[in-house]
């Protein structure tokens, strides 16, 4: 047994060895067996030179800062205050926990680490760190995955791309439940190539735990079953037995169970049935076009290309590895393509995958040199230079992403909202407890709640069950419960006006009808075309009187 | 002429100014309410609105009111939904009340209505918060009266002149054909005194008063009931006092400037509960005039006072204490809402609506009007000055909202935690078995 086992890694190894033969300048000077296999006590040549690690240190620190530089400047967007908020009712913090219900859509994996950090009496940046160390524990997790499938240089690399990349960087910044799923997803990522290296099944059965655990980051990651289904039918050369996959899955099930469970044994079943219903019949929110667009530019046009070009030319070298990532990557993508409901951070578990691909080819590319003029480049330093500049814009792209937004508009996801934390302190100074409000939709309405710890409406939450998020509670009749002096307050958003002039034009006329009065504004600076700097609002509430 | 219209402008804006209440003159109160105001609305007893009321005087449970004369047959009160039977605007007159009260018996409350060609039964029905939540939280709240009594076994005029002047002005309930001549008002001291005072009517018709009643017929008129001062030619004939008499827009407008009176007497229109209309309105309404209150700056240092001003026909068990020929009549609901209100409190004293001017009085050192606000118990049982103000929260409208079901969190963290603890575990074993295979097999190797 052990030696069909020591002779199947022994295959690998010279499989493994042989696409770096054929790719690497100097194979002879690496032996195969010790670029590949396991990870604990590797020693391999150095990957760059001086220079080229100064350059790698300064990336890894631009990651860094780029994660946590002003991480709290602003408050939260809807989402981050729906997590945060069901992380506070879960640490029962009496002051969200009546606008937060604990089971809302999804399970509760981040929540929880959340609640610890609440009960620990920690905040908003308390919970945005979370989010950033995940996304720090991606870079690792990435390199480790990239150190295994192609060696040190491509995993430096490769952990440098997605350290950069705006796509994690502004995910990773946020409280949402994307950056733990994308860190769950490498994990298990990881493991996988660590059983198709090793072939140590105990590999696949971490595999399928770690699957599971992304399960209860975020349920839609449940695709990972998908790839990884695809990699095991187009990938013959590694071996697996049907019991060891029932074992695997056996085990990712048994971690996904808790999220059922905790459903059922501590709360509300029905819960997470409305909201499955509702997101399988829900109506289409962007247009198909969505992804193509949004996607590649937030990965990086540059990463997205060189690692199309190195599937390209690389294509003789292609292996197990290559039909891994690429697995990981098409399954979701063409998922979620196709599903009507899209959301910015839904494809970010793709991003690792794709800086790996990325590295991969300009790691182990070696093109011949070639001369620029009268200077002649030999292929190393073209490649090198190719890296930077990829790098570089990388970094600079994911430096402009997390500038504080001055704008009026807001795409889900993509970070934080300028003046909500704000009005929540002054809601607490100045509004009386028991006061409701009137927003324009959902997502400023959770922002109210959560800052302000006052209920808050939407008007655009439609009344039929049918098309509404179970979790949001319509209002029925607004006009009325203005009226009847129910609701005292409207708060209007540019962010929510630029999505729906309809109920932001519905909003202003019971401003109207009502005698509203502005008693309260947030805005921000901004400079006009013709370069003056005026203020401009954002947030407006009206006191009304029904 | 610019200098003489800058002297016409200056002039007026003086005259305005003494006209307007002169907050920072007035007299500092004996106690922290600077601000006092007062809302009448119509026509219910205790019983009617709190009678099922948990720790009060309510209604006891082997009641059953007598169909005649005699004992039996006899009739349960019953809880009446807002919409569940048609309303009546069930007679409320002197005679009907002496009836009712049958000489202290309090068991004429059918027959009464009855000899009214009025279903008598329908003087049983009583609400719950059901009906109104808002008011039921209230009472959870701040401080609910339950030996509150009308001043009056009479209806709405005379017991409104009550709660302006402690008299029952001329005795008859209407109208005075003459108006009130000198009859002192708590105004008059108020004014004597300089201390801010208002009179805020709800769509109030400043041409309507004692002497052009008969130019505005129908439920109109009753501004002049609601309004005692509209019966006073001295006041009518007095601009001055006449600017204290405002629409109740002025409110609103007063608490978000800064500027509400010391007192305040308000004077509803449509949302009055008078029956048949319409309680959700009528709470509606109540509501706002006290949440626009909590969120300005003067609810710090101010007590509002609900009240109704008769009984309606409607039955309540109390016997009233009778002080005088006039009254007490039966009871009626009575909260107080105040940063100062004792919580969820019940306050039993004897009072009725010259307590509200035995208040004004003793806060403000004014002189007593007549014997009635003299004897009168005041309605500050209802605060506790010794505790600070309670911060301003918006009482709910709704009532009993289910509570949340309150999760087993510690089952969440159990569950999560495990879960995060097999995967963890799983790859430490996955690990050590690799250490060992790998040790194992460069034993073999060596």
């Amino acid at each position: 047994m052990a030696r069909r086992a020591t002779a199947r890694r022994a295959r690998l190894a010279t499989d493994q060895g042989a696409a770096h033969l054929t790719i690497v300048a100097a194979p002879e000077e690496t032996p195969p067996e010790r670029r590949v296999l396991d990870v604990v006590g590797e020693r391999l040549q150095p990957a760059f030179s001086r220079y080229g690690y100064a350059l790698v240190a300064a990336g890894f620190c631009t990651a860094l800062f780029v994660r946590f530089w002003h991480l709290n400047a602003e408050g939260f967007n809807s989402d981050e205050a729906v997590y945060a908020g069901q992380g506070a009712a879960i640490a029962n913090d009496p002051q969200l926990t009546p606008f937060f219900p604990v089971f809302r859509a999804h399970p509760l994996l981040f929540q929880t680490f959340l609640a610890i950090g609440y009960r620990l009496g920690g905040g908003d940046l308390m919970a945005r760190s979370f989010s950033a160390a995940f996304g720090v524990g991606t870079i690792l997790l990435t390199f480790a995955a990239a150190r295994l499938l192609y060696g040190r240089r491509v995993a430096v690399i490769a952990a440098l791309l997605i350290g950069l990349m705006p796509y994690d960087v502004v995910v990773s910044r946020q409280v949402l439940l994307d950056g733990p799923m994308t860190f769950f997803a490498t994990l298990s990522l990881f493991l996988v190539a660590l059983y198709a290296t090793s072939g140590r099944r105990a590999w696949l059965y971490a595999a399928g735990a770690a699957m599971g655990l992304t399960v209860l980051s975020k349920e839609t990651s449940v695709l990972v079953v998908g790839s990884l289904f695809v990699f095991f039918a187009l990938s013959p050369e590694v071996k697996t037995r049907t019991r060891d996959l029932v074992y695997a899955g056996g085990l990712m099930a048994a971690v996904t169970l808790t999220y059922p469970l905790t459903l059922r044994l501590a709360g509300s079943g029905r819960s997470g049935q409305n909201y499955l219903a509702w997101q399988l019949f829900r109506r289409p929110n962007h247009e198909w076009s969505f992804y193509p667009t949004s996607v590649p530019e937030a990965m990086g046009p540059a990463v997205v290309i060189v690692a199309l070009a190195g599937l390209w030319i690389l294509r003789r070298k292609t292996t197990w590895r290559e039909t891994l990532l690429l697995s990981w990557i098409i399954v979701p993508a063409v998922f979620f393509q196709l599903w009507p409901v899209k959301g910015f951070q839904y494809l970010l578990p793709t991003a690792p995958p794709v800086a790996i691909l990325c590295a991969r080819m300009l790691g182990l590319w070696r093109p011949k040199g070639f001369a620029l003029r009268r200077v002649q480049l030999n292929g190393r330093f073209a490649v090198g230079a190719l890296t930077v500049a990829v790098a570089a814009s990388l970094a600079v792209a994911s430096w402009q992403r997390i500038q504080p937004s001055k704008s009026g508009t807001f795409l889900a996801g993509s970070g934080g909202i300028p003046g909500g934390r704000e009005l929540g302190g002054w809601i607490k100074g100045h509004v009386p407890r028991g006061a409701e409000f009137l927003a324009i939709g959902p997502s400023m309405a959770n922002i109210v709640s959560f800052y302000g710890h006052r209920k808050t409406y939407g008007i655009s939450v439609g009344p039929n069950p049918l098309r509404r998020n179970p979790a949001y509670e319509p209002i029925g009749n607004p006009d009325l419960a203005i009226r009847r002096n129910e609701v005292q307050y409207l708060v209007w958003d540019a962010f929510s006006a630029a999505r729906t002039s309809f109920f932001s034009n519905v909003l202003l006329r019971y401003a109207d009808r009502y005698h509203g009065r502005i008693v309260h504004t947030e805005a921000v600076k901004v400079r006009t075309k013709t370069g003056a700097v005026v203020e401009r609002p954002l947030i407006l509430v009206y006191e009304v009187h029904g | 002429m610019t200098r003489v219209l800058a002297f016409l402008l200056a002039a007026a804006a003086v005259v305005l100014c003494s006209a307007m209440p002169a907050r920072a003159s007035d007299p500092t109160p004996r106690t922290p309410i600077r601000h006092f105001i007062t809302l009448m609305q119509e026509n219910h007893t205790f019983d009617n609105y709190f009678g099922t009321y948990p720790g009060v005087d309510g209604i006891p449970k082997d009641t059953c009111v007598p169909l005649g004369r005699k004992p039996k047959p006899c009739f349960r009160p019953f809880h009446v939904g807002e919409n569940a039977i048609a309303q009546r605007d069930l007679d409320h007159s002197q005679m009907t009340y002496r009836l009712q009260y049958n000489g202290g018996r309090m068991d004429g409350f059918i027959r009464a209505l009855g000899l009214r060609n009025q279903d008598g039964r329908l003087a049983l029905g009583y609400r719950d918060d059901r009906d109104i939540p808002y008011y039921w939280n209230l009472a959870d709240q701040y401080v609910l009266y339950d030996r509150f009594f009308s001043s009056a076994g009479a209806g709405s005029f005379l017991n409104h002149i009550y709660w302006a002047a402690a008299s029952p002005g001329d005795g008859y309930d209407r109208v005075p054909p003459n108006g009130f001549g000198n009859l002192k008002t708590i105004f008059d001291r108020l004014e004597a005194k300089g201390i801010s005072w208002k009179f805020y009517v709800q769509n109030y018709e400043p041409k309507l008063n004692r002497r052009t009643i008969n130019r505005f017929p129908g439920n109109r008129a009753s501004q002049v009931i609601w309004v005692p001062l509209l019966n006073f030619d001295r006041y009518l004939d007095n601009p001055k006092i006449m600017r204290h008499i405002v629409n109740l827009d002025q409110y609103f407008v007063d608490l978000q400037t800064g500027h509400l009176p010391a007192v305040s007497y308000i004077a509803p229109s449509g949302p009055s509960e008078h029956p048949p209309s319409s309680l959700t309105s009528g709470q509606a309404f109540v509501r706002s005039l006290i949440n626009a209150l909590m969120r300005s700056r003067d609810w710090k240092d101010s007590a509002f006072l609900l009240s109704y001003d008769d009984w309606g026909g409607f039955y309540d068990h109390v016997k009233p204490p009778q002080v005088d020929a006039y009254g007490y009549g039966f009871r009626v609901p009575s909260l107080l809402v105040s940063p100062y209100a004792r919580r969820g409190f019940v306050d039993s004293t004897t009072l009725d609506f010259t307590s509200i001017l035995r208040f004004i009085e003793d806060n403000w050192s004014l002189r007593p009007l007549t014997q009635r606000d003299a004897k009168a118990k005041s309605i500050a049982g209802g605060f506790d000055f010794s505790r600070p103000p309670r911060e301003a929260e918006f009482v709910s409208a709704r009532r009993g909202v289910a509570e949340q079901a309150r999760p087993k969190r510690n089952l969440i963290y159990l569950f999560y935690l495990g879960a995060v603890a097999l995967p963890a575990g799983i790859m430490v074993w996955a690990a050590a078995a690799s250490r060992r295979r790998r040790a194992s097999e460069a034993g073999e190797r060596a």
